[in-house]
């Protein structure tokens, strides 16, 4: 096995310096912050690859438009696409646009993963982890904090049209319906469209109703962050409530250090982003590869948050 | 030039039937909607008879609930800022499309000035610029982000004032010029970790306090200046002002950059508040700012309007915000409702005009 790996390895090698690959890539909006760390960790890997022309689009979020952009790259005769997809549902669509040309779905799954023709592939990581292992250790956390009797909080979602953001609330949902968790009660959930200063503006909202809480769930750091920046400066003790988030960025890491954030959940950017780039040159040197590559989500928390700091 | 031919399309002016301000009506809305949501409140069963204004939970000192008093004005602050300019614009008969970008592209050129070195004990992961950069005194981003504004606001006025594209146009054009310098600016990467001195500008009230700061500031510029005078002047009929005398295109090149002034300045506010700068800030932050100035009974066809009634039109916004949170209602209803009290408020004044007349 590690042979034929390094056998292929070494056909890629060969090949891409041998003749001038080139990557066209669409993603579903260039402003969001992890996608911005998947792009340019793209572009600076694309960069080692001797012979290796790789471009990229923004699909802003219109789905639509990501598929003239598909369409666009075919009739521009690149050798491979790679989609960031803005709308998992929609699938089918993009890969018909891509027609016999290689393509490759970068950390959206889409819908179709399961019938993707033998020049397509899907790498990203399992969206329900990331929920999961967030609401999960935060559901741990309170019952070490002795509140095992009865918990409440606020869920804050990401972009309501958003599926990442749909299936990381599902997963809080599914949570709390476990018996161990099921002492957690969600007193209200609302959407902050994923940003920090919409996250700011709905915790001081609700705090201003006086409920006591103890937990905070939100589907990204952003609003995480957000909802702790308003917490603290309503005077709160954020030893008190649990704080939980996913993404694991530098500015969740650093409140994490001085204790204020509690659990977050690591999506690795560089794995989506190179494993995305091999498969697309395995695909185009005609190899057959594995249609389904999971990268795992890993659980951040203070005690191994040390081995992120520089990562995403 | 008399104040009186306001938007009434030179119909003499009658005192009489001014006895009955606009803004009034505002207010009359603004009250019906708290009762409402008081109504509910107590109505909802699930609401538990929780009071929306008043402190139901023996909190505070005073009978209000403060802690909503307070958020209902802050949420609304920052859009607020970019309403005052955007309010001035529309009485010249024009519109600005671009404060929404402006406010993101600003946000990440003050941030990069406002940045501090440390991150407890970490160095700055997020660092734009070099060490030169960092620990600046904080009048150097708010003055680079004014600066900034005040450059794109002279390029949308000269170009609708001297090569007359039409506002919509010239503006949807900066809209899109300003989302790619703040998408450019540092990759799509968000700025973070500024000074404490920085996020002191946008920290507690102090969005609220800008807000209606620059709201008395601008009510008696617009109400009693001559700046004033020849903004609703050019509105209520731009060939007239000419003829009168007025400097009709270099007075449009002002008003605009006064616009985008405040819009960069909402900006940085909006930065200080949040303390970190987002290529994707301030999304349809220019349509809530002409929405609320439409709410506070402003004339899309310019020469009529006040400041008055658009920070009117700003708290209909935040009480609205803050009432379907309290009554557990989510964005979606939000939208629907904001979007139905728009309409009504357009329905309204015209058919209150049209008596008038």
């Amino acid at each position: 096995m590690k042979k034929t790996l390094l056998a292929t390895s070494l056909v890629v090698l060969t090949g891409t310096t041998a003749f001038s690959e080139t990557i066209g890539a669409t993603f579903s909006r260039f402003d969001d912050n992890w996608l911005t760390v998947l792009r340019n960790g793209m572009v600076e890997y694309a960069g080692t690859i001797d012979g290796l022309s790789y471009q990229q689009e923004d699909a802003t979020d219109d789905l639509a438009k990501q598929i003239d952009q598909v369409k666009n790259f075919v009739a521009s005769g690149v050798d491979a696409i790679i989609v960031n997809i803005v709308d998992t549902s929609a699938g089918a669509a993009v890969s018909a646009a891509a027609g016999d040309t290689p393509l490759v779905y970068v950390n959206r799954e889409p819908d179709n993963v399961n019938e993707l023709p033998a020049t397509q592939a899907f790498v990203a990581s399992n969206e329900i982890e990331s929920g999961t292992l967030s609401a999960f250790e935060i559901c741990k956390n309170l019952r070490a904090d002795g509140k095992a009797g009865g918990a409440t909080g606020y869920l804050m979602n990401g972009q309501l049209s958003n599926q990442a953001a749909v299936q990381r609330s599902k997963d809080v949902h599914d949570v709390i319906g476990m018996d161990m968790c099921n002492f957690m009660t969600i007193i209200d959930e609302q959407t902050a469209n994923w940003s920090r200063d919409e996250a700011q503006d709905l915790m001081t909202n609700w705090m201003s109703s006086g409920e006591p809480f103890d937990f905070v769930l939100a589907n990204n750091d952003e609003m995480a962050i957000g909802a702790i920046q308003a917490m603290k400066a309503a005077g709160m003790d954020m030893a008190d409530v649990q704080v939980g988030g996913v993404d694991a960025s530098q500015d969740a890491l650093l409140a994490m250090a001085v204790g204020d954030y509690d659990v977050t959940v690591f999506q690795d950017s560089v794995g989506q982003g190179t494993g995305s780039i091999d498969t697309a040159l395995r695909l185009i040197a005609g190899e057959k590869v594995d249609k389904k590559v999971y990268i795992p989500f890993v659980l951040v928390t203070p005690a191994n948050m040390g081995d992120f700091m520089d990562k995403n | 030039m008399e104040e009186t031919s306001h938007g009434t399309g030179g119909l003499t002016f009658d005192k009489s039937k001014r006895s009955w301000p606009n803004e009034m009506n505002i207010l009359l809305a603004l009250i019906i909607i708290i009762v409402i949501f008081e109504i509910l409140g107590q109505a909802l069963p699930y609401m538990k008879d929780q009071s929306f204004l008043f402190d139901s939970r023996d909190r505070f000192d005073s009978i209000f609930n403060e802690a909503r008093l307070k958020i209902i004005i802050l949420q609304v602050a920052i859009i607020g800022i970019i309403a005052l300019g955007v309010t001035q614009v529309i009485i010249t008969a024009g519109i600005d499309l671009s404060s929404g970008p402006l406010v993101a592209a600003t946000a990440m050129i003050a941030m990069s000035l406002a940045q501090t070195e440390l991150v407890n004990g970490y160095p700055n992961p997020k660092a734009v610029f070099g060490v030169w950069a960092m620990d600046l005194p904080v009048i150097i981003p708010v003055v680079a982000g004014l600066i900034f504004g005040a450059m794109i606001g002279a390029i949308n006025g000269t170009f609708i004032a001297y090569f007359r594209i039409p506002p919509f146009i010239a503006t949807l054009g900066m809209f899109m010029i300003c989302r790619g310098i703040a998408l450019w600016w540092s990759g799509g990467n968000p700025v973070s970790f500024p000074t404490e001195s920085f996020k002191s500008i946008g920290a507690g009230m102090m969005p609220v306090f800008w807000f209606l700061s620059l709201a008395v500031i601008f009510h008696f510029i617009l109400k009693y200046t001559v700046y004033g005078k020849h903004t609703y002047a050019i509105g209520s009929n731009e060939e007239a002002a000419r003829m009168s005398g007025i400097n009709v295109k270099r007075h449009k090149v002002l008003v605009y950059m006064i616009a985008s002034m405040l819009a960069a300045f909402a900006g940085v506010i909006l930065s200080a508040k949040a303390s970190t700068a987002q290529a994707g800030m301030g999304e349809f932050y220019e349509l809530f700012a002409i929405a609320m100035a439409v709410i506070g009974g402003i004339s899309l066809t310019g020469g009529r309007g006040s400041i008055i009634g658009t920070v009117l039109g700003a708290m209909v916004f935040g009480v609205i915000r803050s009432g379907f949170t309290f009554v557990k209602l989510d964005g979606s209803y939000q939208l629907m409702a904001m979007g139905g009290i728009i309409i009504a408020a357009v329905v309204l004044d015209q058919y209150r005009q049209r008596n008038k007349a």
